[in-house]
């Protein structure tokens, strides 16, 4: 072998790799936390409308519509049906509300004006509170069904 | 060869040269894979505390409609009009048990163009929407 190695104070030849391995790793490490973020989501329903069935009174005085006025993100109010309600008692009225029944379903109108992020938090609560299905009502729908 | 030849002296580092190759590609494997992995537009999405996992949002044949704040509108990847989103999302959906749709809107986009979208996803015939959102790790005070 002509290859001179290990000479007693010889000069190192090899790159010190160390750091770049370190520097490696973590870029890896980061990579491979940023790429599993399976999507989280909130379920809603958007109901059909339906002209020929016209709702009974019973049907019409049990169901429960959150609206969420234009000045919702200033005044911290909404609406379930005709009460106003604190936004953060909105979860633990809904609770009261629903504790004695088993249709835990509700309906959001927004205004339009909103910024999504309103309609979503008042969704969120509702999730929150244990109410599995939520219906947006739209413009477009109540004109139909009407 | 009249005496034996030396034996080389032992090397006491290890040979990392081939860690470093075999990292060097899981790093661009890592760095190609992750901008493909987002589907659509990307944009703000609203956080929420409640949110449920829908993994089915990321699959490749998932309806998923993306609302930008200005109001644009993207199915998937191509934006497309307000009036064409009934029969696009038709077609897409017509042979599909689920038909689930899903919509990422922008936290700050108008909750009217929101609407305009999901009364055209209800012509439609869809009644399951999927709002995306993200999770809030914390129990932060509500705003």
């Amino acid at each position: 072998m002509a290859m001179a190695v290990g000479k007693k104070g010889g000069a190192m030849s090899e790159m010190n790799v160390t750091p770049l391995i370190d520097v490696l790793l973590v870029l890896i490490i980061i990579f491979m936390v940023i790429t599993p973020l399976t999507p989280n989501g909130l379920d809603a329903l958007v109901p059909q409308p339906n002209p020929n069935a016209k709702p009974n009174e019973e049907v019409i005085s049990r169901t429960i519509v959150v609206s969420i006025p234009a000045d919702a993100a200033m005044t911290k109010r909404v609406k379930i049906n005709q009460d106003e309600v604190d936004i953060r008692q909105l979860g633990s009225r809904l609770e009261d509300i629903f504790k004695t029944r088993n249709d835990r379903v509700i309906f959001v109108k927004g205004d339009s004006s909103l910024p999504f992020a309103e309609v979503a938090m008042v969704i969120d609560i509702a999730k929150g509170a244990g109410i599995d299905k939520i219906g947006l009502i739209t413009q477009k729908l109540e004109e139909s069904s009407q | 060869m009249a005496h034996k030849p030396k034996a080389p002296p032992t090397v006491a580092d290890i040979n990392v040269t081939p860690l470093v190759d075999v990292m060097l590609v899981l790093l661009i494997i890592f760095m190609v894979i992750t901008p493909m992995l987002q589907k659509g537009v990307s944009v703000d999405m609203a956080k929420a505390q409640n949110p449920r996992l829908m993994p089915d949002a990321e699959k490749e044949d998932a309806t998923l409609l993306v609302v930008t704040r200005d109001g644009k509108v993207y199915l998937g990847n191509g934006q497309i009009a307000l009036d064409e989103i009934t029969t696009k999302v038709k077609d897409r959906i017509s042979a599909r048990l689920d038909k689930t749709v899903y919509v990422r809107s922008d936290a700050r986009a108008k909750y009217g163009d929101v609407v305009k979208v999901v009364d055209n996803v209800r012509a439609a015939g869809v009644d399951s929407l999927g709002l995306l959102t993200e999770r809030l790790q914390r129990r932060t005070a509500l705003q």
